[in-house]
């Protein structure tokens, strides 16, 4: 790899950490706004539920975000502060349906300590001033002038440091703030302060009060005509007001969210760190607050945000699991719960450890991250293409061809599968028990080869062989005419829709057929230079039935034609050059765009986009999808139109955005493909591959694939061993049943097709699995699962004891080979040279393996290291060993052989906090660190003194916005060798926020162009909300802030393809590079992930 | 051991708010293939709307407005004294202005907009327009005075 690196999200971040609703897209419009860390996404609420309208990435971090409705506004706005102090106020504008920036600003100052309880944006209800506590000790004012424009920010000084939240109050004259904190005696207190506005300073509030619970940590205000504010304890919650002062005692627990439910403030939900969620009710005698309730109401995921909807539906967004949609009932069911989900939104995060494997063998990574926290947990495998769900297969050798045919026009379904043997056709059909079963059609003929077959109008069928055209009545099954093919020539290729047949002859005979009631009438026939190699006639026009064009391909001059219908005159010839013929070609339309696909036959498809009035081809696009000849065939699912390519890498071609889009099917070479919509199995395919054929149903089209496998415990390290077919991970339950809180910690085997728990391995009480390994030794033939743990004693600061357990995989259980006792956290193995190197608190150490008198081996140490504060993550590659430190950026040791030593060759002396390290290739080091930047480092080893030598010269600087967990080589494409992206080398990256990205390293020359490209871009498309890409991408922490380099930003590369043709045309201008040229490069890099 | 409550949460679960929206039997979502927003407009904010914070140190701002508060309390205690304590030099002599009837264009040119207006709304005249108009308007007042 290189100092050249690329960043690319594969997947982008699902962690919901805010979410609120309000009319934000029209006066009319009920939205949800949901906050994902760095992007934003729009939803409508309508009758039928949550549609989503827009995902809106944000340059910034997302610490608050707000609707309001300034005075005089027919909508609300929504006001978001990011991480890095930057604010901005958004309006949607109706008419252009673009996001609008209102205002904007730095809220920075340049004294002041960050809060440590995160940061907080509040907007005064009555609309008068913007409240943020971002420094302790500072409060930030954005008054808004009486016309609803923001004014000048000013700080007023507060004087509790150790702020837990504050809100603003209802309905007071003067706008005023509850503020609750902690004393320095860590006892907690809430305390309420008037803004004088004018002054520019806090005047003392109408009421206080001290001494709460001492887990209070949220502050609910509420509204008129109650007022006051609730404040929600571990152990009790309490309301409080000017005049009024009320507390009821609840179930120990920690909120972590709670939802208003009506306008008056008279019910809330509250969702706690179990995920279990209650309804907090005030009961009032007109403004007086008379009691509160709470009521248990059932679980959910562990909520961070919680946004009633609408008509007892409620948005849970979550941090630790899965987000979803959930209904309130009326009556609780068997479980005494009131909760129903309904739907479940996809979280990733926190991925707090991953592999990469190829389970399928198929020459393509899968992802298997651990997800989700606490009683949330899971595994979930993350793959690039379309899984098939099968549902039914048979064993058929030799199949040529299939098609599916519905009994009478108006049948929803399909009843008959026609499958076409080399000498014979044969007919399956549903038969009552839903099983497939063989059957006739009498007018069919069976005794050769079917090139096509249709359903066609007036309750008839129609089936082409190499001899004639047969039209079949699909009730009586009888056949009603036949055109015969003229003696001496046999038909070659066909195709058909609902009424119109067309097919070739040898000799470059050209036939059009048009079906009517009973009769097949041949209307015309051309002559063409050149043998015909396919055709295809699918109705793309206003007509379903009936086709004005034909597409057809050609031998000898290879091209491609597009004929007009009924009188076949030749509108466009397209040479397609080289020297393979086309083997399939297909009329399409996807998303109001129409389209003429061409399959070729060593595995390239040309995409054109076809003007079907002229019968123009435009925009000629070649990608290859695998290297044997390629079928298209279409299919529907979820009521839109795809492609299924048929081939050795089956592929669906699918439209977003107005863009093609490819998308591997996980199937090994695949024949033959037809959707068979039966009543059995709806929205299916039959699928004809390796001598069997499978009915299956296919996936969401989407690019990832995402499968879950709930564990029901927080799963924190995973490795893969091939040699078993298992996986290990290292796991912790929390029980929280009993009084007091238990952890319990297990290493457990999985079977890695089925995912079942097939062993597991209990640790010792307060013993944490920290890291897991596959690894062999030398002179030792057998496969190990190696674990390092930890004894965290809750009065330890540092742990001071763990181990190093070495399993093995007997009979799938595992089996405790050899245990060694260490004096830290074993917080890293590596496999090394045939030994294993362990990093150990502040310690790198070496151990070998070793055979004793009686048989069995144990872990002896060799040598080691010491110098660190704290090695957490360790790489190795050939002899060296690169290091990340807790707050000592990288290290690069190296281990000599002959004195049987590891000694440090070079450092970083940047004081990183490190999240993640790996070696990209032997001088250059990537790192991760915790306040969201990626790093290179690269080794100077013509350097000429030692102090050169010994130091590691920082080569790249990125601001990621997220937090890295773990990099792994590898990708989740498949790689194909005649790509130039094939040749690329990637790491894998997966973080907090549940984003997986993709780092390729690149070659300068395409570097240097694209980083031309990035910053025409950034002229082009603008920060949402006026946020700078430049500020965003330049690596900052608290040392530092200096502009990205040596990183590029694909998100915002790949983003050029989805601009309007007018700005690609500003781009390509200010770079001299032609559109074509430059989104055929960009298309390329789209291949990386 | 929890039981089911009888009453439980049911009699507060009623009439849940309700605008119109997820009122369809069969609730499903469309989530797949949200349109990606790609910002090709501007977006820095209508001028004036760059919101920057005051700069001036909180304890210095404190003083000056104990200082101003101060100052205003004794104006408005020579206020109370009447005019025969004003100083020769006297900044607020807007009073003498409008008086005066032989005010110069130049001292017209030197007044804000609120100070003209102020002049006119005294002399029962119209209050809108531009400076120039105002003071044109003075002006003319003036001479027909």
């Amino acid at each position: 790899m290189s100092t050249w690196n690329y960043v690319v999200t594969a997947h982008k971040p699902t962690n919901v950490t805010h979410s609120c609703v309000g009319n934000f897209t029209s006066p009319q419009d009920l939205n949800l706004i949901v906050a994902k860390c760095t992007r934003i996404e729009i939803h409508l609420l309508t009758a039928h539920g949550l549609q989503s309208i827009l995902d809106v990435p944000l340059y910034g971090r997302i610490a608050t975000l707000e609707l309001f409705r300034p005075h005089g506004e027919a909508q609300d706005f929504l006001f978001i502060a990011t991480e890095r102090y930057k604010f901005c106020v958004l309006q949607w504008d109706t008419e252009t349906s673009e996001l609008v920036t209102r205002s904007m600003g730095d809220v920075s100052d340049r004294i002041g300590r960050p809060t440590d309880n995160g940061q907080i944006g509040i907007i005064d209800p009555d609309c008068r001033l913007i409240g943020l506590h971002l420094y302790d000790g500072l409060f930030k004012v954005i008054p808004f002038d009486n016309k609803g424009q923001l004014k000048e920010a000013f700080n007023i000084r507060l004087e509790e440091l150790q702020v837990l939240d504050i809100k603003f109050l209802y309905g007071c004259p003067k706008p005023t703030i509850v503020v609750l904190y902690q004393d320095n005696k860590d006892a907690r207190h809430v305390k309420t302060y008037e803004v004088a506005l004018k002054d520019k300073d806090f005047v003392e509030g109408p009421w206080s009060h001290n001494n709460l619970d001492n887990g209070a940590d949220l502050l609910i205000p509420v509204p008129s005509p109650l007022c006051g504010v609730l404040i929600i304890g571990e152990e009790n919650i309490v309301y409080c007001s000017a005049d009024g002062f009320k507390a009821i005692p609840i179930r120990p627990s920690i909120t972590k969210a709670y939802g208003r439910v009506d306008p008056d403030g008279s019910r809330y939900l509250l969702g706690d760190h179990t995920g279990s969620l209650s309804l907090l009710v005030i009961t009032h005698e007109k403004e007086k607050v008379t009691a509160l309730k709470i009521e248990p109401l059932g679980e959910t995921s562990i909520a961070s945000t919680i946004s009633y909807l609408d008509n007892a539906f409620v948005y849970i967004g979550s941090s630790y699991g899965d987000s979803q949609l959930i209904k309130l009932n009326l009556q609780p069911d068997a479980k005494g719960c009131y909760v129903e989900v309904l739907e479940r939104y996809v979280n990733l995060g926190p991925i707090v450890d991953f592999c990469v494997v190829d389970l399928e063998r198929q020459g393509q990574g899968q992802v298997v991250t651990c997800s989700g926290a606490y009683k949330d947990g899971s595994l979930r495998v993350v793959r690039n293409g379309i899984g098939i769900n099968e549902q039914a297969s048979v064993e058929l050798q030799g199949i040529k061809g299939m098609w599916s045919l519905r009994s009478s026009t108006d049948d929803p379904f399909d009843t008959f599968l026609v499958v076409s043997f080399i000498s014979e056709t044969r007919i399956l059909a549903m038969n009552l028990e839903d099983e497939l079963e063989e059957t006739e059609i009498e007018g069919f003929c069976s005794q050769v080869q079917t090139l096509f077959c249709h359903d066609a109008v007036h309750n008839q069928l129609v089936q082409v062989t190499s001899n004639s055209a047969r039209l079949v009545s699909s009730t009586t099954r009888e056949l009603l005419n036949e055109w015969n093919a003229p003696s001496g020539f046999s038909v070659n290729v066909a195709t058909a829709n609902a009424t119109q047949v067309l097919l070739a002859t040898g000799g470059g005979h050209l036939v059009y057929l048009e079906i009517g009631e009973g009769v097949l009438q041949e209307v015309k026939h051309a002559q063409l230079e050149f043998e015909i190699s396919c055709l295809d006639i699918n109705p793309i026009g206003e007509n379903p039935n009936q086709s004005h064009l034909a597409a057809v391909g050609m031998w000898t001059d290879i091209s491609v034609r597009l004929f007009s219908l009924p009188d076949l005159n030749l509108i466009t010839k397209e040479h397609l050059g080289g020297e393979i013929i086309p083997r399939s070609v297909l009329l399409c339309a996807f998303e109001g765009i129409s389209y003429l696909l061409c399959a070729l036959g060593d595995g390239h498809l040309l995409n054109f986009m076809l003007n079907t009035s002229t019968g123009e081809l435009t925009d000629r696009k070649k990608v290859s999808l695998g290297t044997q000849p390629i079928t298209l065939r279409t299919f529907s699912s979820k009521s839109t139109t795809h492609v299924f390519a048929a081939s050795d890498r089956p592929t669906v071609i699918y439209s977003s955005n107005k863009k093609l889009l490819y998308s591997n099917v996980n199937l090994k070479e695949v024949s033959h493909m037809c959707p068979f919509n039966s009543a059995a199995f709806p929205d299916s395919l039959a699928i004809a591959k390796e001598g069997e054929l499978t009915i299956g149903t296919i996936d969401d089209i989407q690019k990832l694939h995402i499968r879950s496998i709930p564990l029901g415990e927080h799963a924190r390290r995973i490795c893969h061993q091939e040699q078993t077919r298992t996986f290990a991970i290292c796991s912790l339950k929390y029980n929280s049943s009993s009084a007091e809180e238990s952890e319990m910690h297990f290493v457990r085997l999985l079977d890695d097709q089925t995912f079942d728990f097939i062993s597991v391995y209990s640790l010792d009480t307060y013993e944490y699995g920290c890291f897991i390994i596959s690894c062999s030794f030398s002179d030792d033939n057998n496969v190990y699962y190696c674990v390092g743990t930890a004894y965290v004693l809750p009065e330890e600061n540092e742990p001071t004891k763990g181990r190093i357990l070495v399993f093995s995989v007997e009979e799938g259980k595992l089996q405790l080979i050899a245990e060694k006792e260490t004096k830290g956290a074993v917080y890293c193995l590596n496999a090394f040279n045939g030994k294993l190197l362990a990093a150990i608190n502040q310690k790198i150490q070496l151990y070998k393996w070793v055979l004793r008198e009686d048989g069995t081996h144990e872990l002896q140490s060799e040598c080691g290291h010491h110098g660190h504060i704290l090695a957490l993550y360790v790489q190795t590659r050939g002899d060296f060993i690169v290091v990340g430190d807790l707050m000592k950026s990288i290290s690069l040791l190296m281990y000599k052989h002959e004195e049987g030593a590891i000694e440090e060759r070079a450092r970083d002396y940047n004081a990183n906090w490190m999240s993640a390290v790996e070696i990209l290739d032997d001088d250059i080091y990537l790192g991760a660190e915790n306040s969201f930047n990626l790093f290179t480092v690269r080794k100077n080893s013509e350097g000429a003194t030692d102090e050169e030598r010994g130091r590691l010269e920082v080569a790249g600087e990125y601001h990621l916005g997220e937090f890295v967990n773990r990099f792994r080589h590898g990708s989740l494409v498949m790689r194909l060798p005649d790509s130039d992206v094939g040749q690329i080398p990637t790491v894998i990256f997966g973080t907090i926020n549940g984003v997986i990205g993709v780092i390729a390293s690149l070659p300068h020359e395409q570097y240097v162009f694209l980083e031309k490209l990035q910053s025409s871009l950034r002229k082009v498309i603008k920060g949402v909300g006026g946020l700078s890409h430049e500020q965003w991408r330049s690596f900052n922490n608290e040392k530092k802030t200096v502009e990205a380099r040596n990183f590029l930003d694909g998100d915002l590369i790949e983003s050029f393809l989805d601009l309007n043709r007018n700005k690609m045309d500003e781009i390509s201008k200010a770079m001299d590079v032609s559109v074509e040229e430059l989104a055929k490069r960009v298309e390329e890099l789209t291949r990386l992930h | 051991m929890d039981s089911v409550p009888s009453s439980g949460a049911s009699q507060f679960l009623a009439n849940l708010p309700s605008r119109g929206t997820f009122t369809s039997p069969s609730i499903f979502s469309h989530q797949g293939g949200m349109r990606v927003y790609v910002c090709d407009h501007e977006t820095t904010p209508p001028e004036g709307q760059h919101i920057k914070t005051n700069q001036q140190n909180i304890l210095i701002r404190a003083l000056k407005l104990k200082n101003v508060s101060d100052n205003s309390k004794k104006r408005t205690a020579e206020k109370a004294l009447g005019a025969s304590a004003k100083k020769p030099n006297n900044q607020t002599n807007s009073q003498q202005e409008g008086s005066n009837s032989q005010t110069s264009n130049r001292n017209f040119q030197s007044l804000t907009v609120e100070r003209l207006r102020a002049l006119l709304r005294a002399k029962g005249l119209p209050t809108k327009g531009k400076k120039e108009e105002l003071i044109t308007r003075l002006k003319d007042a003036d001479g027909s005075a």
